[in-house]
């Protein structure tokens, strides 16, 4: 049943051995090094502070939907960095690898890495930044943000949205792990048939990547259906449909496509794998195969996740300009409607992925016309945006910058879209680096609107406003290095240049690579200074203490409670008047009115478990990679028996009283009007605890929880 | 919005609603439940298009074709015992509204048992199909034939398991929102493989057999 | 709904359908094609009968949301599978026009 493997393999130890450590490269032997110094030193920190039990109860056990957030978006920008590094590595190498008088180092005989090599930077780069920078980033911001909007107290499921977010997090080792033990798919991120067949690629690079997507595809889909549900059945008294904020309705939306598009890339991974471990023969070049079906399944899913990552990003910034204009939105139903078209039609433009596969050109219009219907609504969206801000009263804080630069780059963007989206200028530009700065320019929207959202959320997060000098210092970096690397990108792209090159055959390219270098450099610049954003804006914290309103011109129900949120988001219930409450309230005079009665609420236990499904998901995929078939069958086993026992303990979870919550709010209240923030100055450890400020000292697990543990603040 | 603004009584507007208890757990579950299986049902369709695609002739390779090896009246016993599977659960169901657990409990092991004769039938036929060289390695036909079917026993597999978790805690706990939510659960998950199963008989073996 | 009478009439309804559909195609009583249409509208019935009788979607007001949910879904699983084999048939016609055709 089971193919027979190209070299060693044993039943201990699968095809796991020393050899497979790279040792001897000069490049990730001292990185991994570095990670390995740098691992021990967080680990001894962490218990020199004595931060164990901290860490436990606060983060690793939580179920609470603002915590997994942070943790989500800690993730992403971890994963962001790595990306960025992959994409400096491929800047550097083709700058270097030009012509063929240029030398080489590290055994390549262009640049310093080998086609081998750089074949697994591009790829790993791709798969990162999609799946595990843009994706945890924005599920991030829909955790932390989504709930609080519509008036919740969690999500529907906090336990799953616990796993979801812990099997994220093992996609994010599987595929970190791949640097070090074994080698990465050199196949690009979404892969070609039949190059990742087992006779073309008989490493375990793209099994590697087979099952960092699979990962990925079912952490977000469980936290797909999470946030669905949570928007539909756990909305405040009041909060009718068409008074959700736009930013609710594009993640109700961007999920729906996640949870309809994403068992398509299950599927297509899950035959790539049955092609590789049983020898089926799906997308082989023989026997029946079809190698174009492959690329069909992938972007069946490929083009409605673009829409899953750039509908969130659509509603961050339709959050962020109304605030920094004071105007209300323009055109609201347009845009939830723009919002829907938008996802309705992502279902059905994914062939414009493969053009010159050659269906013909009936199919090749009518995927084309799908296309360039999507401007319509997207359109809308940037017209209502621009009258947003058109006679508003604009504060131009480094959000609203971040959130312009977005707008920008969708122009960009969306018009080489149009382009692209005619078959025969498709033909021309087909796997041209054109195609990539499109693509780039559509992710940068996703960036500048994750950091525009990173510096407007931060205060509701954390208590305190991030630093708007170094924002803007950073905005104005990132926006010179995107222009720099991407404008030279569009023009090598109509000069015919082809993606994925690891040596660059023209030497008259030259100037254009050395200058998207120069825009590599700047970013680095920019990673810097957020670097220093987050320095300044922790030493200026107390200063920079934030009102629940943070903005003092914020309009959605979020702004409504305390900043920092307290783990049970508002201690009564808002009752929802209008689109815009918080703007509502403070047009009315009745903004800073608090509950006069506080009554008995119901929260959900903490629990280990989904950290322990979630590193036995981790197991799986590695067993499964190195094909260890033993312990793949002991991890499933592990995390069905892990799943039955969780559903015979089930989770009662625990209640706060009135009396309890009336204290904790007066708490806050006082903390609030306190100026010297004593609570937040004990330095970095506390950080976050501050940024729970009114967390319990030791939230009941699930289990073994007892009436008696529950003590006060 | 604020044209209305001056109608507004701050001591009649309604801003907290302590009395609010939020959603009815059950429903809530069993719609994110149900959204599961649609996505569920998404793998399928998806799965579907596959063998869509690989079930030209060319697709068999000039190896052997459904229409060789399906035997509409062997699967047609399959059909009905998961269909009388899904029966029993409904059986088990309508006794849980007259909260008589024995009924349920014995509707419960109806549907398990008969999920193992329709698992045991179709491993037969697998193993029979092997026997005779057709393998999901035969050709790209048989494998989109094989992981097709494959994945919708893999999933009555999964679902007997379940079963016998809720008999266990059925018994041991009684009707709780959670074991009377997981049932209904459970009743969703189990009824939509009897439905896919309708599209598998019908347009996998019956009309692999047909041309 | 969940009542014994609707769990029966699922059952023998989508039983009897297909018991018809596999009767036919074993006996090829019609030419292939007029097959495929007969078989295709005893599975459409039988899946109405069943969505209707065994998963209980209807429009009734405690479970309204799995209802708009599978009708939002239905039509993705018809771009699905019809336009990739739009797709794919069209493919094949232009590149193998002696395997044109199904099957």
């Amino acid at each position: 049943m089971l193919v027979q493997l190209p070299g060693g393999w044993n039943p201990l130890l699968g095809r796991l051995a020393l050899d497979q450590i790279p040792y001897d490269n000069p490049i990730l032997a001292p990185l991994f090094v570095a990670v390995v110094i740098g691992t021990l030193v967080m680990l001894g920190l962490i218990t020199y502070y004595r931060k164990w039990g901290y860490l436990w109860k606060e983060w690793l056990t939580t179920v609470d939907h603002k915590k997994l957030g942070v943790m989500y978006i800690i993730i992403g920008l971890v994963m962001l960095f790595r990306g960025f590094i992959d994409g400096l590595m491929i800047r550097t190498q083709q700058v270097w690898a030009n012509g063929p008088h240029s030398s080489g180092v590290f055994g390549a005989v262009h640049g310093y890495l080998t086609p081998f090599h750089f074949g697994q930077v591009y790829s790993a780069h791709g798969l990162i930044m999609i799946l595990l920078a843009a994706t945890p980033l924005l599920v991030g911001f829909m955790n932390i943000i989504v709930p609080i909007q519509i008036g919740a107290r969690d999500m529907a499921y906090p336990y799953l949205n616990a796993l979801g977010l812990w099997i994220t997090a093992a996609a994010a080792v599987l595929i970190m792990i791949s640097l070090f033990v074994g080698d990465f798919a050199h196949n690009g991120w979404f892969g070609y048939a039949p190059i990742f067949e087992l006779q073309y690629s008989p490493g375990v690079g793209v099994d590697y990547w087979i099952w960092t997507l699979q990962l990925t595809a079912l952490g977000t889909t469980l936290g797909g259906i999470n946030l669905l549900v949570t928007i539909i059945k756990m909305r405040a008294p009041g909060m009718t449909w068409f008074r959700l904020p736009i930013f609710v309705w594009t993640s109700l939306s961007a999920n729906i496509i996640a949870l309809t598009s994403f068992p398509a890339l299950q599927v297509a991974l899950g035959l790539v794998a049955a092609d590789r471990y049983f020898g089926s023969h799906f997308f082989t070049a023989g026997f029946g195969g079809n190698l174009m079906l492959y690329t069909n399944l992938f972007w069946l899913w490929g083009h409605p996740e673009v829409y899953f990552v750039i509908l969130p990003a659509f509603g961050m910034m339709s959050e962020i300009f109304p605030t920094f204009s004071e105007k209300p939105l323009f055109g609201y139903v347009t845009m939830v409607a723009a919002s829907f078209a938008i996802a309705g039609v992502s279902w059905m433009v994914w062939l414009h992925h493969f053009f010159t596969m050659g269906a013909g050109p009936q199919v090749n219009s009518f995927f084309s016309v799908a296309t360039m219907l999507v401007g319509i609504p997207t359109g809308v969206k940037v017209f209502n945006w621009a009258f947003t801000m058109y006679r508003g009263r604009i504060t131009y804080s480094a959000a609203m910058l971040w959130a312009i630069g977005a707008l920008f780059m969708l122009l960009v963007g969306g018009m080489t879209g149009m382009m692209l989206a005619v078959p025969a200028i498709n033909y021309m530009v087909h796997n041209s680096v054109f195609v990539i700065a499109h693509f780039h320019s559509m992710l940068l929207v996703i960036v500048y609107a994750i950091f525009g959202s990173v510096i407007f959320w931060f205060p509701k997060v954390f208590g305190f406003r991030l630093d708007e000098h170094w924002a803007k210092v950073m905005f104005w970096l990132f926006t010179a290095g995107s222009m720099l690397v991407f404008v030279p990108m569009y023009m090598l792209g109509f000069m015919g240049m082809t993606r994925r090159l690891d040596y660059v055959f023209n030497p008259a390219w030259h100037p254009y690579l050395a200058v998207m270098e120069a825009g590599i450099a700047v970013y680095c610049l920019s990673v810097l200074s957020f670097v220093m954003l987050l320095y300044v804006s922790i030493r200026d914290r107390v200063k920079n203490r934030a009102e629940a309103d943070a903005w003092g011109s914020s309009r959605s129900l979020e702004w409504l409670t305390h900043s920092p949120v307290p783990f049970y988001n508002f201690a009564v219930t808002p009752h929802v008047n209008a689109r815009d409450e918080v703007a509502w309230r403070r047009e009315h005079g009745l903004d800073g009115r608090q509950p006069d009665r506080y009554v008995d609420i119901h929260m959900p236990s903490n629990t280990g478990m989904a950290l322990y499904i979630g590193a036995l998901t981790f197991v799986l995929g590695f067993a499964l990679t190195w094909r260890i078939w033993w312990l793949s069958l002991l991890a499933l086993v592990a995390i069905i028996l892990l799943m039955v026992i969780r559903s015979f303990r089930g989770d009662d979870g625990y209640t706060i009283t009135g009396a309890e919550l009336e204290r904790m709010e007066k708490d806050a209240l006082r903390n609030r009007t306190r100026a010297d923030g004593k609570y937040v100055t004990d330095g970095l450890g506390q950080l976050a605890g501050a940024a729970m400020a009114y967390s319990r000292n030791s939230p009941p697990m699930g289990g073994n929880s007892s009436s008696g543990s529950q003590s006060g603040i | 919005m604020s044209s209305h603004g001056n109608t507004v009584d701050p001591k009649k507007t309604v801003l907290w609603d302590a009395e609010y208890h939020g959603h009815d757990v059950i429903s809530t579950r069993s719609l994110g439940f149900f959204l599961y299986l649609l996505s569920d049902g998404m793998i399928f369709a998806t799965l579907f298009a596959a063998y869509g695609v690989l079930s030209y002739s060319h697709n068999y390779f000039g190896g052997p074709t459904p229409s060789q090896f399906v035997h509409p009246w062997y699967t047609f016993t399959q059909t009905v015992s998961l269909f009388l599977s899904v029966l029993a659960y409904g059986m088990g169901m309508a006794a849980m509204k007259n909260r008589n657990r024995g009924g349920l409990i014995s509707g419960l092991l109806g549907a398990l048992v008969l999920g193992v004769v329709f698992l045991c039938l179709d491993v037969h036929d697998m193993t029979d199909l092997a026997r005779q060289g057709i393998t999901i390695a035969t050709s790209g036909g048989t494998s989109a034939f094989i992981i097709l079917t494959q994945v919708h026993a893999a999933h009555i597999f999964f679902g007997l398991i379940w079963i016998l978790v809720m008999v266990a805690q059925v018994s041991s706990k009684g009707f709780t929102t959670d074991t009377v939510g997981r049932l209904l659960s459970l009743r969703m998950f189990w009824h939509l493989q009897a439905i896919i199963w309708v599209f598998v008989y019908v347009f996998v073996y019956l009309w692999g057999y047909i041309s | 709904m969940s009542s014994v009478r609707g769990y029966l009439s699922g059952f023998l309804i989508s039983g009897l359908l297909m018991l018809a559909a596999t009767y036919m195609a074993a006996t090829h009583a019609f030419p292939p094609f007029g097959l495929l249409m007969v078989i295709t509208v005893c599975a459409a019935i039988a899946t109405i009968a069943q969505t209707y009788f065994l998963l209980h979607i209807d429009t009734a007001e405690h479970n309204i949301w799995n209802t708009v949910s599978l009708v939002l879904f239905i039509p993705l699983f018809v771009l699905t599978i019809g336009l990739t084999w739009w797709m794919f048939s069209q493919l094949y016609l232009h590149t193998m026009p002696a395997m044109a055709g199904m099957h």
